[in-house]
C-alpha cells in the first residue's frame, strides 16, 4: 500500500513541508509501518517548481496523475496550500482516492459559507462523493480569529491585502464580512502582483485611508515578507497581522528572508498550532519524539503532518480487512467520531471538516514565532 | 516610400474632421501623457485641497524610473549602434543584483556598519558590480551577437533570446526560485527631508544621486571623447566608419561595456532600494526598460532616459491610485497609444532605419 504527500519542498514553506513529513514519517513509525498486514509505504512528492519558488499548479496536477496511475495508492496526504489542493482534489476525486490535507483552512475546499466562491465546493468533486478531509480548522474559523485579535488590540479602520489565490481571497473576504460586526471598519480590501518589485505605493494608499491595523492574507510565497516590509514602512503606526499562510521560519527570520527585526514585534500571526503545553499528554510526547528523532524543533505544522498521517493509518485500521480498498478508507476516514488523537480529541464531518476550532496567536521574537494565547471559537 | 502606396485623403473629408484630425496629431500624445496628473491633481485639489499626494507620487515615479532608465540606455546604446535588441540586457541587470547582494557580506557590510563603511562598501560593491556586468555583457557580444553580424536579423535576436534565459537560469541554480531579501543597508524607507509636503527618503536619494552623475558621464563621454565620436560615427554608417579608420569591432564592444555597467549600477540600486532580489526581476526590468526606450524613441539617449521617467510615474500613479494589480494593463497601453501618436518614439530615433 502507497500514501503518498503531495508538499511545497522549494521555496519559502519547506521547512513546514518537511516538518509535515516528518511528522507523517513518525505516525507511520508508531504503527510499525503496517496497517492489519498491508505495508505501507509512504512516498514524498514536491509540488512546487524552483522557478516558481512555490506549489505550482502543473506540479500538482501531474504529482497527483502520478498518484493515480499507482495502483497501490491508498491515500494522499496533501497539499500544503489550498490553492494546490484546487487543482489535485478533481483529479483524485474522480481516481476515489481519499486526500487528507495537514494544512489547508480555505472555506471553500469543503463547504459554502463565509470565505467560498461560487461553484465551490462542488466543483472540486466531479464524483460528488466526498473524499477530502482536513485536520485544521477552516478559514471561517480562522478568520474570525483574526478579527477577534485585532479587536482586542484595539483596531478601528482594517485595510486587507490578499494574493488573489483561493485562500488568501477567501480568508480576506472572510475578515471583510466578520469584521464590521466587531464593530470594527474594513477600509480596503486589494489585491496584488506577487511578481512586483515593491509596494511602496501600495502602502502609502493604504496610509491614506487612516489604517491602524493591516491584514496581510497571503502566503509568505507570494513575496509576502516584502509586502510586510513595505507596508510597515509605509504606515509607520499600524498593527500588523498575517494568517497562518506567514507563520514559517522564512517568514520571521530575517537571516532566512523573512521580516526584518525592527517590524516583526508589530506583527500577529494566527495558526491552528498552539504551545506546546496546549496539547494532551500524547502530543506533547510526540512534538519531544520529534526533537529527538530529528535533532530540531518541529515548526508549526510537524504536529498536523503527523495527525494527517494518523488519520489516515487510523481509518485504514478501522477498514480492517479492506484497508487496500480507498473507498472504505474513504469512508472510514468521513465516518471518525471522537478520535483521540495528538491534537485532542476530534471529529471529521461529512465534508472533511475537523471539530477542532482553536487558533494559536503569535508575535515574533529573535527571529522565531512565539506562541502568545489560544483564541477560543466564540459560536463558529 | 511605403507612405506612396497609401490612398490619398478623401477631399471630401469635411472641415471639422480635419481640424480635429490636425490637432490630434499635434497635440494628441501631450493630452494622452498630461491625462493621468490632470486628472488626479484636479481630484486632489477638490478633496485635498493641495497637490502633495501627487507630488508624492510624482517624486516616487523619478525615483524608481531612475532605475528604469539606466537599464533603458543599455538597450538603446546597443540598438543604435547595432540595431539589435539585446534581450539579455534584462538578465545582466538581474546578475549585477546578484552580485552586489553577494559582495555584501563579502566586503562586511551589515545593518551595523557605519555610515562612512556603508558609502564605501556600497561604492566598492558597485564597482564590482559594474564591471562584472560590464565584462559580461562584452563576453555575450563576442560569442552570441559578433559572429552572426552579416547573418540574417533573426538569427542574433534568436541568440539574444538564448542568452537571456542561460543567465535567468544561472540566477535559479545560483539563489533559488523565491525572492531573496536585502538586508537593508541604507534604510532606504528613512525619511530625510520634507519639501513641499512631499517626503523624501533615503532609497529616493540613493538612485537619483548615482543615476544622475552616470547618465552625465555617459553622455559627456558620447558626446566629448574619441571613442564617443568613433561609437556616433559606427552608429551612423559602420562601413564608411571602418573606412575612416575606426575599429568597428572595438566599438561595438565599448558599446556593450558601456551598456553592462550601467546594467550593473542598476542592480545594485534596485538591490538596495527596493531590498529585494530575484531570478526574474531582470526578465521585469527588461520587459519596462525596453518598453521605455521604445517610448523615448530607441536609439536615443536623452530619450531613453525620459521613458523612463515616464514610465516610473505612470507605475506610480496607477499602483497608488487605480490599484497595482492594474499597473501592468495601464503601462502597455500607455505604450500603445504612445507608439500611435508617435510611431518614432517621443524624441525619435536616431538610427540608421529611421534615417
Amino acid at each position: 500500500m502507497t500514501i503518498y504527500s503531495s508538499l511545497p519542498l522549494q521555496g519559502a514553506s519547506r521547512g513546514n513541508s518537511e516538518a509535515v513529513n516528518n511528522g507523517a514519517k513518525l505516525a507511520l513509525k508508531a504503527v510499525g509501518g503496517k496497517v492489519g498486514g498491508y505495508t505501507v509505504t509512504f512516498k514524498n512528492l514536491d509540488d512546487s517548481t524552483a522557478s516558481a519558488g512555490k506549489w505550482d499548479p502543473g506540479q500538482v496536477q501531474s504529482n497527483a496523475r502520478k498518484a493515480v496511475q499507482d495502483k497501490s495508492t491508498v491515500a494522499y496526504l496533501g497539499e500544503f496550500n489550498s490553492g494546490a489542493t484546487a487543482n489535485s482534489l478533481p483529479i483524485l476525486n474522480e481516481a476515489g482516492i481519499p486526500q487528507v490535507s495537514p494544512s489547508n483552512t480555505a472555506q471553500g475546499l469543503t463547504a459554502k459559507g463565509l470565505g467560498s466562491a461560487p461553484g465551490e465546493p462542488d466543483k472540486y468533486y466531479p464524483t460528488q462523493k466526498r473524499t477530502y478531509a482536513r485536520v485544521v480548522p477552516r478559514d471561517a474559523i480562522q478568520g474570525s480569529a483574526d478579527v477577534q485579535a485585532m479587536k482586542d488590540d484595539g483596531c478601528k479602520n482594517i485595510y486587507i491585502v490578499n494574493d488573489k489565490e483561493v485562500y488568501g481571497q477567501g480568508l480576506a473576504t472572510v475578515v471583510e464580512q466578520t469584521a464590521p460586526k466587531q464593530g470594527m471598519k474594513v477600509v480596503g480590501n486589494d489585491g496584488y502582483d506577487p511578481k512586483a518589485s515593491n509596494y511602496r505605493s501600495l502602502a502609502s494608499k493604504i496610509a491614506g485611508k487612516g489604517t491602524d491595523c493591516f491584514f496581510g492574507s497571503i502566503i509568505v510565497d507570494n513575496n509576502g515578507s516584502q509586502l510586510f516590509k513595505d507596508v510597515a514602512s509605509g504606515v509607520p503606526n499600524a498593527k500588523l497581522y498575517g494568517p497562518d499562510g506567514v507563520a514559517e521560519d522564512t517568514f520571521a527570520d530575517p537571516k532566512q528572508g523573512g521580516i526584518p527585526a525592527s517590524i516583526a514585534s508589530r506583527v500577529k500571526v494566527t495558526v491552528a498550532t498552539l504551545s506546546q503545553d496546549k496539547y494532551p499528554p500524547a502530543g506533547q510526547k510526540l512534538l519531544k519524539d520529534y526533537q529527538t528523532e530529528f535533532k530540531k524543533k518541529p515548526e508549526t505544522y510537524a504536529i498536523y503532518g503527523y495527525e494527517a498521517m494518523s488519520l489516515i493509518l487510523d481509518s485504514m485500521k478501522r477498514a480492517g480487512a479492506k484497508a487496500n480498498d480507498r473507498k472504505t478508507v474513504n469512508d472510514q476516514i468521513h465516518q471518525t467520531k471522537d478520535k483521540q488523537s495528538v491534537l485532542g480529541t476530534y471529529s471529521i464531518d461529512q465534508n472533511g471538516d475537523t471539530s477542532l476550532t482553536d487558533y494559536g496567536l503569535y508575535t515574533i521574537k529573535g527571529g522565531a514565532l512565539v506562541f502568545d494565547k489560544v483564541i477560543k471559537q466564540a459560536g463558529a | 516610400m511605403e507612405a506612396a502606396s497609401v490612398p490619398r485623403q478623401s477631399p471630401r473629408q469635411s472641415g471639422a474632421a480635419m481640424a480635429i484630425r490636425k490637432f490630434l496629431s499635434c497635440y494628441g500624445l501631450i493630452l494622452v501623457l498630461l491625462v493621468l496628473p490632470v486628472v488626479y491633481g484636479i481630484h486632489d485639489l477638490s478633496t485635498d485641497g493641495n497637490l502633495i499626494r501627487l507630488g508624492q507620487n510624482f517624486k516616487d515615479g523619478i525615483s524608481n524610473g531612475a532605475i528604469w532608465a539606466l537599464i533603458a540606455l543599455g538597450y538603446t546604446l546597443v540598438y543604435g549602434i547595432i540595431e539589435l535588441i539585446n534581450f539579455a540586457h534584462g538578465d545582466v541587470f538581474m546578475i549585477g543584483s546578484f552580485v552586489s547582494v553577494s559582495l555584501f557580506s563579502t566586503v562586511g557590510l551589515t545593518l551595523t556598519t557605519g555610515p562612512l563603511g556603508i558609502v564605501l562598501g556600497l561604492v566598492v560593491t558597485m564597482l564590482l558590480a559594474m564591471v562584472v556586468c560590464g565584462s559580461l555583457n562584452v563576453m555575450i557580444e563576442r560569442v552570441a551577437y559578433r559572429p552572426l553580424r552579416s547573418a540574417p536579423k533573426l538569427a542574433p535576436l534568436i541568440t539574444a533570446v538564448g542568452m537571456s534565459f542561460i543567465l535567468q537560469n544561472v540566477g535559479l541554480l545560483w539563489k533559488g526560485g523565491s525572492h531573496q531579501s536585502v538586508t537593508d543597508l541604507v534604510h532606504s524607507q528613512q525619511h530625510v527631508f520634507t519639501f513641499l509636503g512631499i517626503t523624501v527618503v533615503r532609497g529616493d536619494l540613493l538612485a537619483v544621486l548615482i543615476t544622475v552623475p552616470l547618465v552625465f558621464l555617459l553622455t559627456t563621454f558620447i558626446a566629448r571623447s574619441r571613442l564617443g565620436k568613433a561609437m556616433r560615427a559606427t552608429a551612423q554608417d559602420p562601413e564608411a566608419a571602418r573606412l575612416m579608420g575606426i575599429n568597428v569591432d572595438t566599438t561595438i564592444s565599448l558599446t556593450f561595456l558601456l551598456g553592462g555597467l550601467l546594467a550593473g549600477a542598476a542592480g545594485l540600486i534596485y538591490a538596495v532600494y527596493q531590498t529585494d532580489a530575484w531570478f526574474f526581476q531582470g526578465f521585469q526590468a527588461g520587459l519596462i526598460a525596453f518598453t521605455a526606450a521604445v517610448m523615448g524613441g530607441i536609439g536615443n539617449l536623452r530619450g531613453a532616459v525620459l521613458g523612463g521617467l515616464i514610465i516610473g510615474f505612470i507605475q506610480q500613479i496607477s499602483d497608488n491610485r487605480i490599484g497595482a494589480t492594474w499597473t501592468p494593463v495601464v503601462v502597455f497601453a500607455y505604450l500603445v497609444l504612445i507608439m500611435v501618436f508617435r510611431p518614432q518614439g517621443l524624441i525619435g530615433e536616431e538610427t540608421r532605419e529611421a534615417g
